[in-house]
């Protein structure tokens, strides 16, 4: 394996030796095992499982096995703490060489996105040469805890020095403390479920149900043409029998749309709007990216899909709703594209992440809106427009569904098989701009370049 | 032993009667937080055992006659924090407060209000202490208590007045630091308005009906999820076990249809939900309406407002207020 690490002892009296600067991250591809919806094929897999396929089948999409890479990361939001190493688990479970170092990181929904910032810097500083992000969860396989309850007194019991305190620990067990306590997705400040906080963010910018009928709409149809024409063919390997992504509904319409029942923000003041449909269902399954630098590329005779640009993360003051939970990607996009040099029109491809349909909609209109651009953005006056037919081309997570931290890996290697297409097509460079909002209020986004 | 006079707030002069310890708080040293709940002896209790012979709802000899406030105020000296870590931090779980050696202000409520409760079981207390409505609070925490802190807490009732279902009254508690000078301020002060139902005053004007200008439900900023537990967590760590709070069967008795939650239990959740801005000195203020039924969801709306917070609790599927307030630094 090449290596560009040129690091010497330091002269005596001199400064150690630097890493070579910055340089460029490409992404050579992706993998992903299809997502199934909770509670139906992979109802008994558990993170590691799946997140060890989706490697697998990365390492033998591109012949890695065997090989030391420098680094894999990624993560679950959904994790038992017995799943501490989740990552490098998986990896000594993979075929690929077990002196590759992993760790795990967690950023809710942006868990998969933040791993693939972090594998892409660590290239451009020169500190590896190769590198795996990821992510993986599942609601079919939670984690389940106990009471806080019977908690403390298991724990109370278990430092107890005589019998006599541990039974008195333990007699303080009530009926009610053996509820198990099922992971919820309620924000932990606020009680709100992501659902309701994006109702009331939905309330706030006024947006229809038959828009967001319509974006949920698009996706399927989108995803649906993307599996037809076989684009996902060398980003997706079959695990236990699913072979695409079994929440897709290619015969799904407006009409069945809109004879769902809203199931957020119904104790609201407005009508609701957030159903089933156009809301992402949960989800099980896991995805990894394989990036590199061009010359690990090119040494391993790999190809190159895009270059890694650059990312941005933001986080808004949502808990007493100055801004709404899922709005920090809005905050992000034009911090980022200001460093790279960019603007809307610069961009061939948006990939905003779907956790509602309202989101990307709400996403839309704060960027076209004047005042908020200028009071909550900063910016002269509104962002831009975004031109629809360049949103989720190849569908999203309504469609595909949305395993927490599997998803930015999903759209990585999405938006950087579709710059790739598109510069191949026009022999003019084209970008991608990935956006997800996650829970806590963050939000990470990056560029993506054709090359 | 008597202390200097003291005067209310219409200038009332008091009598200033020192009670050996906060009702309860012994207690509470001796079996930490198990014992908690016995911090007060609960506003429903007729009597309170550390304080002589209280009176219950049954004593009607005021029925008909002039109604008159004890002219006494209630004064512990010496009430040390130290021991109080577990049952702090307890409540302050229990509130989603942070867990700290600072004490918030629903927590000095806790510590203090047990000394108004043994006001209004006196035996010339004119009110029945059994089913009386708390109608609204306001404190003032005027700097940071922190545990270890040497506190004297003094309370007494004042301003007897009107309303239109009965008459209310003002409980209030002070809390200083001990060996604070006379004209040194209480670092905490709380005033509990309660109503007595069907209760009336002599030569008292006619109190028109407030109206209610139509409410129109905010966007909320949070949720709780109240277990039907709700009012024993509370009443265990608060020593208030009023029966309308600890179960269903208990709260039909007095004519709810399930339990109730504390309405301070509401209060100082939201106080605690306004966070760190509100800073070691504020103002928090709360008036209640429909009481909140166990188990039960309450949406919330904090907001910022020009000098601080306001908060509303309400039931979004019925479109009920349950409470409001503010919360502002000083």
């Amino acid at each position: 394996m090449a290596t560009r690490q040129k690091t010497s002892a330091p002269a005596a009296g001199g400064t150690a030796a630097q890493p070579q600067g910055v340089r460029d991250a490409v992404i050579v591809g992706g993998n992903r095992i299809p997502f199934s919806r909770a509670g139906k094929r992979y109802a008994d897999a558990s993170n590691q499982e799946m997140f060890t396929a989706a490697l697998e089948g990365l390492v033998a999409r591109f012949g890695l096995q065997g090989e030391r890479l420098g680094e894999v990361v990624g993560g679950a939001v959904l994790k038992h703490s017995r799943d501490f190493n989740l990552i490098r688990e998986s990896v000594l479970g993979s075929s690929l060489s077990p002196a590759t170092p992993a760790f795990d990181l967690q950023q809710a929904c942006a868990t998969g996105l933040e791993a693939t910032i972090n594998i892409a810097n660590k290239i451009r500083l020169g500190q590896i040469e190769s590198g795996v992000a990821g992510g993986s969860d599942t609601v079919s396989d939670a984690p389940i805890a106990v009471s806080e309850g019977l908690r403390r007194a298991l724990l109370e019991a278990q430092h107890a020095k005589t019998w006599q305190a541990r039974a008195k620990a333990l007699a303080a067990i009530r009926p009610g403390d053996l509820k198990p306590l099922v992971p919820a997705t309620d924000e932990p400040r606020t009680g709100l479920s992501m659902g309701e906080h994006q109702a009331v963010t939905t309330a706030r910018w006024g947006i229809a149900r038959e828009a967001q009928d319509e974006v949920a709409l698009a996706s399927h149809q989108h995803l649906a043409a993307a599996w037809e024409s076989g684009f996902f063919d060398d980003l997706v390997t079959p695990f236990r029998g699913v072979t695409r992504d079994d929440n897709l509904r290619a015969d799904t319409s407006l009409e069945k749309l809109a004879s769902l029942k809203p199931v957020f923000g119904r104790s609201l003041e407005t009508t609701p709007t957030m159903t089933a449909g156009n809301s992402t269902p949960l989800t099980d399954g896991a995805s990894t990216v394989l990036l590199g630098s061009r010359e690990w590329a090119e040494s391993h005779d790999l190809p190159v899909l895009a270059r890694f640009v650059d990312a941005e993360t933001a986080a808004v003051d949502f808990v007493h709703g100055h801004e709404g939970l899922l709005m920090a990607p809005v905050h992000a996009v034009p911090r980022l594209l200001a460093r790279t040099g960019l603007t809307l029109d610069d961009i061939d491809f948006f990939e905003i992440h779907e956790a509602f349909a309202s989101t990307v909609l709400t996403t839309l209109a704060a960027w076209e809106d004047p005042d908020y651009c200028r009071d909550e953005l900063g910016l002269d006056g509104a962002f831009g427009t975004v031109d629809r037919a360049k949103i989720n081309v190849n569908g999203s997570s309504l469609a595909a569904g949305h395993p927490f931290a599997a998803t930015g890996g999903r759209i990585v290697a999405t938006a950087a098989k579709l710059v790739a297409q598109r510069a191949a097509e026009t022999g003019r460079p084209a970008r991608a701009l990935i956006s997800v909002c996650a829970a806590g209020g963050l939000g990470a986004t990056a560029v993506v370049e054709s090359v | 032993m008597t202390a200097e006079p003291l005067r209310t707030s219409d200038g009332t002069a008091l009598r200033v009667e020192t009670q050996p310890s906060l009702p309860g708080l012994g207690g509470l040293y001796a079996r930490g937080a198990a014992a908690s709940g016995r911090i007060a002896a609960g506003r429903a209790l007729p009597a309170l055992p550390v304080i002589g012979a209280g009176r219950s709802a049954s004593d009607t000899e005021h029925d008909g006659g002039p109604l008159t406030l004890p002219d006494v105020a209630y004064r512990v000296a010496g009430v040390t924090t130290t021991g109080l870590a577990r049952h702090l931090h307890e409540y302050q779980r229990l509130l989603h407060e942070p867990v700290a050696d600072v004490l918030p202000a629903g927590y000095l409520h806790v510590l203090a209000f047990p000394l108004a409760t043994a006001v209004m079981v006196r035996g010339d207390f004119p009110l029945p202490l059994l089913g009386m409505v708390h109608l609204r609070n306001a404190v003032e925490l005027r700097g940071p208590v922190r545990m270890g802190d040497v506190l004297e807490v003094r309370a007494w009732a004042e301003n007897l007045r009107p309303h239109r279902r009965g008459v209310q009254v003002d409980l209030v508690a002070e809390i200083r630091r001990d060996g604070a000078g006379p004209e040194e301020r209480a670092v905490w002060r709380g005033v509990s308005t309660y109503l007595a139902k069907g209760f009336s005053l002599p030569d008292a004007p006619a109190v028109d009906d407030e109206s209610r200008p139509e409410w129109h439900l905010p966007l909320p900023t949070g949720r709780w999820a109240l277990g039907p537990g709700t009012g024993r967590a509370y009443g265990a760590v608060s020593g208030d076990r009023n029966p309308i709070h600890l179960s269903a069967l208990s709260a039909k008795a007095f004519g709810f249809p399930r339990a109730i939650a504390h309405g301070m239990y509401t209060a100082a959740r939201a106080l605690a939900d306004v966070g760190h801005q509100r800073g070691d000195a504020y103002r928090w203020t709360v008036e209640f309406g429909k009481p909140v039924l166990l188990p039960g969801t309450v949406d919330l709306a904090v907001t910022q407002e020009e000098d601080g917070f306001a908060y509303v609790g309400w039931n979004g599927r019925r479109r009920q207020k349950h409470f409001s307030g503010t919360v502002t630094p000083l």
